[in-house]
């Protein structure tokens, strides 16, 4: 009998307090090592999930630090599936990417750094709640 | 993380160490917002912060402006390839004046 070759999948229930971020860093960069990218790509996709969290925290709970976020990692093949949940506001998809980079305003740099970082990116509000879904796609050289 | 600010003449130097994160970016601005108040020259040390995002480098944005404003000097030394690449992907770092090391960010003009 032959079976699918299991892949790494975690869910997890946090609060959207700042105090967990470096848990969920902490998980991620490792995931991303084991999966296959380098270093700095493994910074990369841990700082573009970061922000996708941040971004829930300030914008959907408004910095409420007792709202629930629902956090997915899945490894589908060559690919890392990152989702997100809120029950917060919807996001303002005026405001993705809207700043210019580079200039001397000091917001906004998140959603242009998810952007630049995942291959796929989007944000829905759905009846279950906001959804962010990020992925990325391993780059094989050889 | 850590802050920690050291005198150099009419220059303030903040070190910082660990992560600078939405949890602790607050706390920075309050340090180096301190800081700016008291010297002509504000020096941060970046060489001990293992991970920085974006409410990180918004706030040293938000010290550029105001030290900008007040016609002081803001100088950042010491990043390394980590912090540097996230500088890169927000594409600020062509705003800030960053030196390599503390002496070189010192004897700057």
């Amino acid at each position: 009998m032959t079976s699918a070759q299991p892949v790494f999948h975690f869910k997890v229930v946090m609060p959207s307090d700042p105090r967990y971020l470096p848990v969920v860093r902490g998980v991620v960069c490792p995931l991303a090592a084991a999966i296959g990218w380098d270093e700095a790509d493994c910074g990369a996709i841990t700082l573009a999930l970061d922000e996708a969290l941040t971004n829930v925290i300030r914008h959907a709970y408004h910095g409420r630090a007792d709202g629930v976020i629902e956090l997915e990692c899945k490894q589908s093949g060559d690919e890392l599936e990152v989702t997100l949940w809120d029950q917060g506001e919807p996001p303002d998809m005026s405001k993705i990417c809207a700043l210019e980079r580079g200039c001397l305003e000091p917001g906004g740099l998140g959603t242009h750094i998810i952007k630049d970082v995942m291959d796929t990116v989007s944000y829905q509000a759905l009846p279950r709640g906001n959804r962010f879904l990020g992925v990325k796609r391993l780059r094989k050289t050889i | 993380m850590k802050i920690s600010v050291r005198e150099a003449g009419d220059a303030k130097i903040v070190d910082v160490e660990g992560d600078v994160d939405l949890g602790s970016s607050p706390e920075l601005r309050k340090a180096l917002f301190g800081a700016l108040q008291e010297v002509r020259k504000l020096a941060l040390n970046l060489s001990q912060i293992r991970y920085i995002d974006s409410s990180g480098i918004a706030t040293l944005v938000e010290v550029l402006k105001d030290s900008q404003r007040m016609k002081k000097d803001f100088v950042l030394f010491g990043l390394n390839p980590a912090v540097e690449r996230v500088f890169k992907l927000t594409h600020v770092i062509r705003i800030f004046r960053v030196f390599a090391s503390e002496q070189e960010a010192m004897e700057s003009a």
